[in-house]
């Protein structure tokens, strides 16, 4: 059995505390704060607490997924990044670009958010961008 | 010196399969498994100020794996917690063996490593709202009755039920927890029910909380809950006469003369 204790980052808010994780032959099965960390300290919100939870989640999705006939069906990325373009090409040529929004998240890195911000203001034309923690 | 050789002895020997210390990773003094096909990470061992809770992760592994041997970097408020889990059947005494660590600091002794030696300094507000965390029981003689509601009241509210005093307590293994339980505590209510949310926890840790105070370096909020969980066991001491983590004798808190029912020890989570 092979046990280690893994120090990262809670995936979370933008606060970006130290957690550390217990990883039992391979699989996370714990979360604790980091007592050393600068930005925690040793504290963690409920969320940071549970950070192994979601990661194990059966929830989480593992592959490309299309809405047909009020189903999901599996398809691969290829299909799924082309059904996504034709859609927004239709739906910007309907109804103008303004008509989409794009919402970037602290849960996201920094370099995810650039891109979301560039793919919204330069490909589809649009500054409706914003912020999951304005809502 | 000492301690490095005697942790590699244990291993080469088989006297323990792992050993639970600090390694400095990433800048950090980080809880390390040691084992004996890795034995020259042992030189790396460190006894760091910053502490975690050793015997909790020893408890969980020995619940995944429970024939194994583990050793571990004691101080005395791991040793203590090492009785509590022991005498609650979450070890099987023997599973765990300790090297002692210089805790709190002496003349008569080279080194001390306790986070403790550098617990922060309570503010001018909370010392005049609310209460001094470095404070003891005894100091409470001073306010009448309506101010010392007052002054907890005005600490339990800043609680955000992140449950981190509950999570890190080396003592704490109910796989039912009552703050968890819907008919007492309500999900989604922030700030959680105050008083009964700390009055519920500071009862569940009467005769088990070894007073390592894990549980305020864990508060967000500074919450003195060291305090609170003293004067429980204070009153628990007066009573029956039994300090927590002392030995393995029986608790008086199990009935009946012998142990009641008790969940089984924390499994690594499955699927």
């Amino acid at each position: 059995m092979e046990v280690k204790y893994v120090p990262s980052v809670c995936s979370y808010c933008g606060t970006g505390c130290g957690v550390l994780f217990e990883v039992i032959d391979g699989k996370l099965t714990a979360t604790l704060p980091l007592k050393t960390h600068p930005v925690n300290e040793g504290r963690l919100c409920i969320k940071g607490w549970n950070l192994h939870e979601y990661v194990n989640s059966f929830m989480r999705l593992k592959a490309p997924l299309i809405k047909t006939g009020g189903r999901f069906r599996r398809v691969s990325w290829d299909q799924a990044i082309q059904v996504t373009a034709d859609r927004f090409t239709d739906i910007i040529a309907k109804h103008g670009p303004d008509s989409v929004g794009v919402l970037v998240s602290a849960k996201m890195t920094n370099e995810e958010n650039y891109i979301a911000q560039k793919f919204a203001r330069a490909v589809i034309g649009t500054n409706n961008v914003d912020h999951c923690a304005r809502l | 010196m000492g301690m490095k050789a005697e942790v590699k002895t244990w291993l080469q020997e088989g006297r323990v399969d792992i050993f639970l210390g600090y390694r400095m990773m990433a800048g950090h003094p980080l809880p390390h498994v040691f084992v004996k096909d890795r034995l020259q990470e042992v030189d790396e061992l460190i006894s760091a100020d910053a502490r975690y809770p050793l015997e909790k992760f020893a408890a969980r592994i020995a619940a995944a794996q429970p024939d194994i041997k583990i050793g571990m970097l004691a101080r005395d408020c791991n040793k203590r917690a090492l009785n509590v889990l022991s005498v609650w059947n979450q070890l099987e005494p023997g599973t765990v063996e300790t090297v002692d660590v210089n805790c709190c600091p002496s003349n008569l002794k080279d080194g001390a490593d306790c986070s403790y030696l550098k617990a922060p300094k309570t503010g001018f507000h909370k010392k005049r709202v609310g209460i001094d965390n470095q404070s003891d029981p005894e100091d409470f003689e001073t306010y009448d009755q309506q101010e010392r509601f007052t002054r907890w009241m005005n600490e339990f509210q800043r609680c955000i039920k992140c449950y981190g005093c509950r999570n890190i307590c080396p003592v704490c293994f109910c796989q039912e927890c009552s703050l968890e339980h819907p008919d007492l505590i309500k999900t989604g209510d922030l700030p959680p029910e105050v008083p009964i949310f700390h009055l519920v926890r500071a009862v569940h840790m009467a005769g088990r909380c070894t007073d390592c105070g894990l549980c305020e370096e864990a508060c967000p909020v500074d919450i003195p809950l060291r305090l609170l969980y003293r004067k429980v066991n204070q009153i628990v001491s007066d009573l029956f006469d039994y300090r927590p983590g002392s030995n393995t004798d029986q608790s008086p808190f199990s009935v009946l003369g012998e142990m009641p029912p008790e969940p089984e020890p924390l499994k690594a989570a499955e699927g």
